[in-house]
C-alpha cells in the first residue's frame, strides 16, 4: 500500500480523537457550558481505559470505562456550577489539574513501574463487507469501531440539532437560557445530558490515544490535543459538522508533522512539532470575523 | 430592592475571622481526609506520610531552605496567573513565560558572556531580560485577545507548547548546547551571571521576590493603574465609560504578569541550575505554572493572599518529594490533593456566601 | 358584567432575598375576565409576586389557587400548563431565532422533526383574530421593540393562556401603540382571558383597568374598583402620608424657574455621524443639536434608537465618522474621555448597576470613578485615599445618602442610595455640561423627586443638561425643549408650548 494511503488511513483515525473531543465540547457548548476541562478528561480517560483494557484484555471495557471517567468529569463539573454557579472557567482548570495528577497516579498504584511497557489489546478494525476487497480504498476505510462511531455521531448531533425541535429547544438554551426557561424547557436537565455526554465522547478520545495509536500509556500522552480541541470547537462555530471539518484539518497537522520529523532533518523537529499549536493561532486569527459562538456560552444563568 | 431591610447582624471582628477562614480549614480537612484515605487503601503508613508531608519543611535547616527554593518561582507564577485574573482574564501561560523567560536569559547570558561583565551589571541585565522576554510573550496572549478577541485561555496554553518545545531546541542546538551530555542542557552561564547565595545556603532569589511582594501590594492598592486595573475588574463596563481603556488594562496586566512569569524562569536558570535544562520549571511532578495557578485560585486570586498560598503550597510540595523518597508514596497524590483542596475552598467559600468572581 | 369567579387566587405569599423581604403575606385575587390593575412604585414587588405565579421564582411561604383547586407552580412549565402565560418587561425571546421559531419553541409536537407549516397556519389565525401583526421569518433580533411585545403576546395565547400577566408593557410603547394595545387586550378579554397590568403609572391604570391592587414595600395595600376610584384614591394608596406631589403617570410635579440661557451653546454637535460601539446599535446619522447653559434639552424615543450612542459620542467622541463636535467653542472630535471630563463635562450612565458603579468596591472606591487621574486625588500615579475618603464623607452628608459609613459597599445600597452617589459623584466638580441617561429608571418617588431637584438646581447654575430618557411623561416635566432620536437621527425639535404626547409620540416611531 502506497506510503500516501497509509498517511490518509492515520489522518481518517486520528481525527476521531480530535472529533470526538472536539464534539464533546460543541454539545456542551450548544446549552451554554464552556468546557475546557478536555485535556484532563483525555489524560484520566486514557489511565483509567488502558488500565481496564489491560486488566480484563478487552479492549471494549477499555474504552467503556474511558467513557465512564469522561462522563463523571462532565457531571462533576455541571453539578458545581449549576448548584453553586462558579465560573466554568474555574471548574475546567481544576478538573484538568485533577485528570492530570489522577491519570499518573492510577497508572503508577494500579500497573507501576514496568520493564517493558505494557501493551493494550487490539482494536479489531471493520471489514465492510464488499468494499474492503477494492485495494487502495479499502486501505483507507478499514477503521477501527471508534472511527465509525465519531462519523456516525457527528451526523447524529448535527440532524438532532439542526433538523429537530429538541435540538431548537437545546440549542435556545445556548442563546438565551432566560428564553429557554421561561416557555417550559427544563434548562438544568438538558445542561447535565449534554454535559455528561460531551465529556463521555471526551473520553473515548483520550481512551483512543492508548488503545489504538500508541498501544500503551505513557505520561502526558494527550500532549495538548485536548486544549487543541477547544480551539477546533471555537473555529467550527460550535457546530458539529465543522468540527469535524477542523478536527481533520488537526489530525492530518499532525501526521504530516509527524512523519517530516522521520525523513528530514533539514528543519529544526521542534519546530514541527510546534506547528499544530501554532495553527491553533493561526486559524483562530483567520477566521476571527466569521466565527460565531452561543450567545450565552459560558456565562453562569440564574434565575434570580 | 426597596422592600424590607430586615436585621442587620452585628459581627464582630474575630467571628468575622472565624467565619472567614471556616471554609478554608474545612477544605484542608477533607482534602486531608481524602488524601489519607488513599494513602491507607494503598498501603502506606499514613500517619507517617502525613508527618512527612507537613513537617518536612520544618524539621531540618535543609527543608527550609528547599521550600524557600520552591517558594522564589511558585510566587512569581501564581502571580503571573493572578494578575490577570484581577481583571478576570485567564493566564493559563504562566507555565509558558517561565520557560521562554529563562530560555532567553540563558540565551542572552551565554551571548554576553566574552564581555565579562561584572555581576553587579550582568545580574540586574537578565533580570530585564528575563522579565521583559516573559513579559512579551504574554503580551502575544494580551494582543490577540485585546484586537482579535481570541480567547486567552486557548492562546496562552498554545504558547505553552511552542515554549516546551523551544526550550528543547535551544538546549539541543548548537551554540547553546552543552557538549557531550545525555539530557538536554545549554552551556553553563557566566560566573558573574549567576545568582549569589546568602548565607551559603539560599540564592539571592529570595530577594528579589520578596521585593516584589512589596511591589505588587503598593501596585494594587496605592496606584491609580492598581485602581483601574480593579475597577476593570469587577465592573467592565462602568470602568470603560468612565475613561479606562479596557485594551491597555488588559494588556498590562498579562505584561506585568507574564514579567513575573519570566523572571520565575530567569531566577530558576541563574540561581538554581545556572544554565538551561530541560525540566527547570518542574518540580514535584508537574510544572510550577501549573502550581501557580492552583495556588491563586486558593487565595482567590487576590494578588494580596499570595505570599501565603505560596507557602502553603510550598511546604506540599517539599512534604511530597520526601514521601516519594522515603515512604514511595506517589508524589501525585499531592497534586491530586492539591486539586481537591482548590475545589473545596472555591465551593465553600460559594456555600459560606463569599463573592467568587464569574 | 363581570363574573365574580376568581380564577386565580395568591393567599400570604412571602418572599425574601438576602436581607430584603419582597412581599410580605400578600393576598392577591383575579375575577375572571377582568383586566386587573398591579399598581406600585418601582422595587414594590410587583413582578417578584408575578414571577412567583409564572414559576421563575418559589414562594417562601403562602398559597396559590387557580379556579378554586390549590397549586404548587416551581417552574415556567408548571405554569403554562395552567394557562398563565407572562409578558416581561425586557424581551424574553431569543434573538437569533425567527419568531415562528420563538413560538413553537417548547411547545408540543412531533420532537424529531422540524417541520413547521401546520403552527404556522395556527399563529396566522391567531395573528388576525388578535390585530397583532409581525413577520415570522425573521430573527428577533433585526426586529423593533414594539413588534416583540406583539410576539410575546401570541406566544402565550398560543400556549393556551387564558391569565395573561404583561410586566409594564408600555415601556417600549408610545401613546399610540399602547392603545392599540389596548384595543387587542380587549379582544383577547372577550374570549375569556383575564389579564393583570403591571405598572407604576395611575393613568394607565385607570385608563386600561377594572380593578387595581397596590403594593408598596412588599405590602399589599389595598384593592379598588377602579371605576369608581380617583387619582387621589390611588396616590393616597401609594403613598399613605408622604408628602408628594405627583402627577397621573406618578411623575413628582416641578417647577421650572425661569433661567436665562447662555448666549452661545456650551455644546454643539454639526451633523454628526458616528459608530455605534455596540454589536447591535445604531449609528447615529447626520446630527445636528445645540444646548444651551441653563437648559434642560430633553432626548426622548424608544429605546435602541441611538441615545446610548448620543450619550456615547459626546463623552467618548473617538467613534465619530463625519462631522464637528463643539464644546465651548472649541473642536473635540477624538478626545479622550478623561480630557472630556477635564473640560467640566460629567455623566450619568444609563443602568446604573452595569454601568455606574463598581459593586463590589465600597463608596469611597466609587467615588473615585471618574476622577482618577485628577491632580486633587493622584500625584504621579499615587493615589491620596485620604482625600477620597473625606470627598465620600461629603457626598454621604450632602446628598443623603443612607449608609452607616463610606466603607460600605455600594453593591450592597439601594437604587436610590446608589443614584444618589452616583450623581454626587457626577457633581463632584463645577460643570457645563452634564450628560445624563435615564436616571430616574428604577427609583422609588422620593429618589425621583431628588434627582429632578439637583437637575432644576444645576440648570439654575448655568449648566447645560442633555436629559436622555425613554419616558416621555418624564421628559415632558423637567425639560426645557424635548428632541426626538429615532434610528440615529434627531427628527424633531419640540419647543415647551409645542409639548403634545401624541405629537412627541408619534415621531418616537417615525411618523
Amino acid at each position: 500500500m502506497g506510503h500516501y494511503t497509509e498517511m490518509l488511513k492515520q489522518v481518517i483515525s486520528y481525527t476521531s480523537i480530535y472529533g470526538l473531543a472536539s464534539l464533546g465540547i460543541v454539545i456542551g457548548g450548544r446549552t451554554g457550558i464552556f468546557n475546557i476541562s478536555g485535556e484532563g478528561i483525555m489524560l484520566a480517560s486514557a489511565s483509567a481505559g488502558f488500565i481496564a483494557a489491560y486488566q480484563t484484555g478487552n479492549w471494549f471495557i477499555g474504552f467503556l470505562v474511558g467513557a465512564l471517567m469522561g462522563g463523571l468529569f462532565g457531571l462533576l463539573l455541571i453539578y458545581i456550577h449549576e448548584s453553586l454557579k462558579i465560573s466554568q472557567f474555574i471548574l475546567g482548570i481544576t478538573l484538568v489539574i485533577l485528570g492530570t495528577g489522577l491519570s499518573d497516579l492510577l497508572y503508577k498504584t494500579i500497573i507501576g513501574f514496568q520493564l517493558f511497557a505494557p501493551e493494550a489489546p487490539k482494536v479489531p478494525q471493520i471489514r465492510i463487507p464488499i468494499i474492503s476487497e477494492i485495494p487502495i480504498i479499502s486501505g483507507i476505510l478499514n477503521q477501527d469501531v471508534i472511527v465509525y462511531f465519531t462519523y456516525i455521531v457527528v451526523f447524529l448531533a448535527y440532524y438532532i440539532f439542526y433538523h429537530t425541535r429538541i435540538g431548537l429547544e437545546t440549542r435556545a438554551i445556548g442563546e438565551d437560557p432566560l428564553a429557554a426557561d421561561v416557555v417550559g424547557i427544563n434548562v438544568k436537565l438538558r445542561r447535565y445530558i449534554a454535559t455528561i455526554s460531551g465529556g463521555a465522547l471526551m473520553g473515548l478520545a483520550g481512551a483512543y490515544l492508548p488503545l489504538v495509536v500508541t498501544g500503551t500509556y505513557t505520561t502526558n500522552i494527550s500532549n495538548g490535543r485536548g486544549f487543541m480541541a477547544i480551539g477546533i470547537a471555537i473555529f467550527a462555530s460550535w457546530r458539529p459538522e465543522r468540527a469535524l471539518l477542523g478536527a481533520f484539518i488537526f489530525a492530518a497537522i499532525e501526521v504530516f508533522s509527524f512523519q517530516q520529523q522521520l525523513g528530514s532533518s533539514l528543519f529544526p523537529y521542534q519546530f514541527l512539532l510546534m506547528l499544530p499549536f501554532i495553527s491553533v493561532l493561526v486559524i483562530m486569527w483567520l477566521f476571527r470575523k466569521r466565527i460565531e459562538f452561543p450567545a450565552s456560552l459560558g456565562k453562569t444563568y440564574s434565575r434570580e | 430592592m426597596v422592600g424590607q431591610e430586615v436585621s442587620l447582624k452585628q459581627t464582630t471582628k474575630l467571628q468575622k475571622i472565624w467565619v472567614g477562614s471556616k471554609p478554608y480549614i474545612l477544605a484542608l480537612l477533607i482534602a486531608f481526609g481524602i488524601t489519607g484515605a488513599i494513602i491507607g487503601l494503598l498501603g502506606y503508613n499514613v500517619l507517617k506520610a502525613y508527618q512527612t508531608l507537613l513537617f518536612t519543611s520544618f524539621t531540618s535547616q535543609r527543608g527550609i531552605i528547599e521550600t524557600l527554593k520552591k517558594f522564589i518561582p511558585l510566587t512569581l507564577t501564581t502571580y503571573a496567573f493572578a494578575i490577570p485574573f484581577k481583571i478576570r482574564f485567564f493566564n493559563i501561560g504562566g507555565w509558558g513565560q517561565m520557560l521562554f523567560g529563562g530560555t532567553i536569559t540563558a540565551i542572552v547570558g551565554i551571548a554576553l558572556a566574552g564581555f565579562n561583565l561584572p555581576a553587579i551589571i550582568f545580574i540586574p541585565i537578565l533580570i530585564l531580560v528575563a522579565m521583559a522576554a516573559g513579559g512579551v510573550f504574554a503580551l502575544i496572549a494580551g494582543f490577540l485577545k485585546a484586537y482579535y478577541n481570541i480567547n486567552p485561555i486557548i492562546s496562552t496554553i498554545m504558547l505553552n507548547f511552542i515554549a516546551i518545545y523551544f526550550v528543547n531546541f535551544i538546549a539541543t542546538t548548537e551554540p547553546w548546547k552543552a557538549p557531550r551530555t545525555g539530557h538536554p542542557m545549554s552551556l553553563k552561564l557566566p560566573e558573574a551571571a549567576r545568582l549569589p547565595e546568602l548565607f551559603g545556603q539560599i540564592h539571592f532569589g529570595i530577594v528579589i521576590v520578596a521585593l516584589v511582594i512589596i511591589a505588587v501590594y503598593y501596585l494594587i492598592n496605592k496606584t491609580v493603574l492598581g485602581y483601574e486595573i480593579i475597577a476593570t475588574g469587577i465592573n467592565p463596563d462602568a470602568a470603560s465609560v468612565y475613561g479606562i481603556k479596557m485594551r491597555r488594562t488588559l494588556m498590562l496586566t498579562f505584561l506585568i504578569g507574564g514579567a513575573l512569569g519570566g523572571l520565575a524562569g530567569g531566577i530558576e536558570v541563574m540561581g538554581v541550575h545556572q544554565r538551561l535544562i530541560e525540566g527547570f520549571a518542574l518540580t514535584s511532578g508537574a510544572q510550577y505554572g501549573i502550581f501557580g495557578i492552583l495556588t491563586a485560585l486558593i487565595c482567590q486570586g487576590n494578588p494580596l493572599g499570595v505570599p501565603l498560598s505560596s507557602i502553603f503550597i510550598s511546604i506540599l510540595l517539599v512534604g511530597a518529594d520526601a514521601m516519594q523518597r522515603t515512604l514511595q508514596v506517589p508524589v501525585e497524590l499531592v497534586f491530586l490533593s492539591q486539586a481537591i483542596i482548590v475545589l473545596f475552598i472555591v465551593v465553600l467559600r460559594r456555600r459560606a456566601g463569599g463573592s467568587f468572581i464569574q | 358584567m363581570v363574573k365574580e369567579n376568581k380564577v386565580l387566587e395568591a393567599k400570604n405569599v412571602s418572599k425574601r432575598f438576602g436581607e430584603v423581604q419582597a412581599l410580605d403575606k400578600v393576598n392577591f385575587d383575579l375575577n375572571e375576565g377582568e383586566i386587573h390593575g398591579l399598581l406600585g412604585e418601582n422595587g414594590a414587588g410587583k413582578t417578584t409576586l408575578m414571577n412567583i405565579l409564572y414559576g421563575l421564582f418559589t414562594e417562601d411561604e403562602g398559597e396559590i389557587y387557580i379556579r378554586g383547586e390549590r397549586v404548587k407552580i416551581n417552574s415556567p412549565l408548571d405554569s403554562i400548563k395552567l394557562g398563565i402565560g407572562m409578558i416581561h418587561q425586557s424581551s424574553t425571546l431569543v434573538p437569533e431565532f425567527t419568531a415562528l421559531e420563538n413560538l413553537i419553541l417548547g411547545t408540543d409536537g412531533n420532537k424529531m422533526s422540524l417541520e413547521l407549516k401546520d403552527a404556522e397556519k395556527e399563529i396566522e389565525q391567531f395573528q388576525k383574530d388578535f390585530g397583532l401583526k409581525f413577520p415570522l421569518h425573521t430573527k428577533v433580533k433585526d426586529l423593533p421593540a414594539g413588534l416583540k411585545k406583539k410576539i410575546e403576546i401570541i406566544r402565550a395565547i398560543y400556549r393556551g393562556a387564558n391569565i395573561l400577566i404583561l410586566d409594564e408593557p408600555t415601556t417600549s410603547l408610545v401613546q399610540e401603540e399602547f392603545e392599540k394595545l389596548l384595543e387587542s387586550l380587549k379582544k383577547m378579554v372577550a374570549e375569556g382571558v383575564t389579564i393583570v397590568f403591571i405598572t407604576h403609572k395611575i393613568k394607565e391604570v385607570i385608563q386600561a383597568c377594572d380593578r387595581a391592587s397596590v403594593l408598596t414595600g412588599g405590602i399589599m395595600q389595598g384593592t379598588i374598583d377602579t371605576k369608581k376610584a380617583t387619582k387621589e384614591d390611588l396616590v393616597q394608596l401609594m403613598f399613605q402620608d408622604a408628602e408628594i406631589n405627583i402627577t397621573e403617570s406618578a411623575i413628582p410635579i416641578i417647577n421650572l424657574p425661569d433661567v436665562e440661557k447662555t448666549s452661545e451653546p456650551i455644546l454643539k454637535l454639526q451633523n454628526i455621524s458616528a459608530q455605534s460601539k455596540e454589536k447591535d446599535g445604531i449609528n447615529l446619522d447626520s446630527i445636528s443639536l445645540k444646548i444651551y447653559g441653563g437648559e434642560i434639552l430633553g432626548i426622548a424615543g424608544i429605546s435602541g434608537n441611538g441615545q446610548k450612542e448620543l450619550a456615547e459620542v459626546i463623552i467618548d467622541p473617538n467613534n465619530i465618522t463625519k462631522g464637528k463636535l463643539i464644546l465651548k467653542g472649541k473642536k473635540i472630535n477624538g478626545m479622550s474621555t478623561n480630557k472630556v471630563f477635564s473640560r467640566k463635562v460629567s455623566y450619568i450612565p444609563e443602568d446604573r448597576k452595569k454601568e455606574s458603579i463598581i459593586g463590589l468596591g465600597n463608596i469611597t472606591e466609587n467615588v473615585l470613578l471618574g476622577h482618577q487621574r485628577e491632580p486633587r486625588f493622584q500625584k504621579k500615579g499615587i493615589i491620596k485615599w485620604d482625600k477620597v475618603t473625606r470627598e465620600a464623607k461629603n457626598i454621604i452628608n450632602e446628598f443623603q445618602v443612607k449608609t452607616p459609613n463610606e466603607k460600605k459597599k455600594a453593591g450592597k445600597l439601594s437604587g436610590g442610595n446608589i443614584q444618589r452617589v452616583v450623581i454626587g459623584r457626577a457633581l463632584i466638580n463645577e460643570l457645563d455640561l452634564l450628560v445624563t441617561h435615564s436616571p430616574t429608571a428604577g427609583l422609588d418617588m422620593a429618589s425621583v423627586e431628588f434627582v429632578f431637584k439637583r437637575l432644576v438646581e444645576l440648570r439654575s447654575k448655568g449648566t447645560a443638561v442633555l436629559y436622555i430618557n425613554e419616558d416621555l411623561d418624564e421628559l415632558m416635566q423637567v425639560s426645557d425643549r424635548i428632541g426626538v432620536i429615532h434610528e440615529g437621527k434627531i427628527v424633531e425639535i419640540f419647543g415647551q408650548d409645542q409639548f403634545d404626547k401624541y405629537k412627541i409620540g408619534s415621531k418616537m416611531i417615525g411618523g
